[in-house]
């Protein structure tokens, strides 16, 4: 991780008291189940999927994109690095999205271990979780 | 309203229903979404949501009222010192998605109006059959999207600004239209195509007239890589406006809209631009550019926009007197903002701009007393609002 990036994904929120609170700075990765054909995206091809821009992986599967829960440390810090956008803006981006009838945002779980295993078992779903609960049954496709 | 969009808006208000008492029944149904799509038992998922702004303005001058479009019967300035009509309204939309590729929006907005009052409208009650994820059409009140924001111009929680730039924005104020429109979105390398078509009419209501468009057709393309977003659309309509006072229509004339618009959204820093050129029985042209950076939960923003005085196209009848007094209309407007996100799905912005009205006009100003020139001169805006999501 270059300084730079470490300094606005985990220090920053500290250092600017920011409402949306940090508890730690945890590595996410980008997964899929172990099934699944997709053994890499690039972050550009993951931010289109979790932000509604497609709806299929590159191979023309269907993608069931998983978030996980408003507020949460890995979920800020997910769209910090792979698409720069901090909370607000993504709710404000969701907002144009809903009431423009253009679509819902990804369902939302909570924690990483219940998305790892709802990720492990739906070959068309992506997920993000710590790297510390990665086990076999889901595959790392991207680090951002 | 026709009697085929009544049909419409009773056929999504009642299948709306059916599935709000069906999603009460099964509380597990929107389980369906992370089920395995290809063998997803279709269960209706119903949603309502809603979104408003409470908002304040006051203008320096006292001549005229300052209002963002034609629409508006009054505003701030010469009506009251402060009014809270340019920038309040509270909407509530419903959706339900009875399959993976049939859905329905409802979506009803109170705002003020040009009869001065703020009755509940029908924004929005189409129908939409997704032939893919990608493809789709819809039938019904669809939103036109003129601009880069007239799809989202009434909830201002998805913007910077207290409101869209107002000398481009209020050059179109018709935000919706009755009939169809087809989307189909595409990668080109990494980049994400949506192209989208629309047909129908629309309808635009003012203090003292309305104006009919009919035969609207448009086409319009999103090219969005990264924080870059590029959009071209043109529109064509056919429009006759009917004079309230003297109960007169006006001919049919052949209007239409070219607008170019980006948008660069770096995360820390934007800068949005947006174009439009005009034609009826005259031309003009408008735009804007903006810019803002991001620090935390504040939002500070600069934005200058202006439009053009009007040319008469050749080809029509002598203009009247009142008509060649409004092809004389232009403003500038130098607006310095800021929006707060103080908390979830909710902001407070607060905006002030500095108008410059053209030098052969009184420009967008309503209710201007006979005899007062206010040509050239510039005064001041401020404003307020509170933009939520529910």
């Amino acid at each position: 991780m270059k300084p730079q990036i470490l300094f606005r994904n985990c220090l920053a929120p500290f250092l600017a008291m920011s409402m949306y609170a940090a508890s730690a700075c945890a590595d996410v990765v980008v997964v899929v189940s172990a099934k699944s054909a997709i053994t890499h995206l690039t972050a550009e091809q993951v931010t289109k999927l979790f932000l509604g821009k497609t709806a299929t992986f590159p191979n023309g599967g269907n993608a069931v994109p998983i978030d996980q829960a408003e507020g949460s440390s890995i979920r800020n810090e997910f769209y910090s690095r792979i698409a720069n956008k901090t909370p607000s803006q993504i709710s404000a981006y969701w907002t144009k999205i809903i009431f423009t009838g253009d679509g819902y945002p990804p369902k939302q779980l909570e924690g990483n271990l219940d998305v790892r295993n709802t990720v492990a078992n739906n070959p068309n779903a992506i997920g993000y979780i710590d790297r510390s609960v990665v086990d076999s049954s889901v595959r790392v496709i991207l680090a951002p | 309203m026709t009697s085929i969009f009544k049909l419409i808006v009773i056929s999504v208000l009642a299948s709306c229903i059916t599935v709000a008492e069906a999603a009460e029944k099964d509380p597990t149904s929107s389980a369906g979404l992370v089920a395995d799509t290809e063998n997803a038992v279709a269960k209706p998922i119903f949603k309502l949501g809603g979104f408003g702004t409470l908002g304040v303005s006051h203008s320096s001058q006292g001549l005229g009222d300052y209002v963002l479009d034609s629409t508006f019967p009054k505003g701030p300035g010469l009506s009251s010192n402060w009014a809270t009509s340019n920038d309040s309204r509270i909407g509530v939309q419903v959706s339900a998605n009875f399959t993976p590729k049939i859905s329905a929006v409802l979506q009803v907005v109170s705002e003020y109006e040009a009869d001065s009052n703020y009755r509940p409208g029908v924004e929005w009650a189409n129908v939409k059959y997704a032939f893919t994820p990608d493809a789709y059409i819809r039938v019904g009140r669809i939103a036109l999207p003129t601009f880069l924001y007239s799809n989202n111009r009434e909830v201002g929680y998805s913007y910077p600004w207290i409101h869209p730039p107002v000398d481009l924005y209020r050059q179109l104020p018709m935000t919706n239209s009755d009939g169809l429109d087809a989307s189909y979105r595409f990668e080109i390398g990494e980049a994400m195509n949506s192209i989208k078509i629309i047909y129908g009419r629309g309808k635009t209501d003012r203090p003292t007239s309305t104006s009919t468009a009919k035969d609207l057709r448009g086409i319009f393309d999103t090219l969005e890589y990264g924080p870059a977003t590029l959009r071209v659309g043109y529109q064509e309509r056919e429009t006759s406006t009917l004079n309230l006072l003297t109960g007169v229509s006006g001919e049919w004339v052949p209007n239409s809209d070219l607008s170019i618009g980006a948008i660069y959204d770096a995360g820390d820093w934007f800068a949005m631009s947006e174009w439009i050129q005009r034609k009826s029985t005259t031309k003009l042209n408008a735009m804007y550019l903006s810019a803002g950076r991001r620090i935390n939960q504040y939002t500070p923003y600069l934005t200058y926009s202006r439009n053009s005085q009007a040319s008469f196209l050749p080809g029509f009848p002598a203009p009247t007197e009142s008509a060649i007094q409004n092809a004389k209309r232009s403003e500038s407007t130098a607006s310095l903002g800021m929006r707060w996100d103080f908390m979830k799905n909710a902001d407070i912005k607060l905006q002030l701009d500095q108008v410059h009205l053209g030098d052969d006009s009184n420009g967008y100003l309503a209710n201007v007393p006979a005899g007062v020139i206010l040509y050239g001169t510039r005064f001041h805006v401020i404003s307020a609002v509170l933009d939520f999501v529910f």
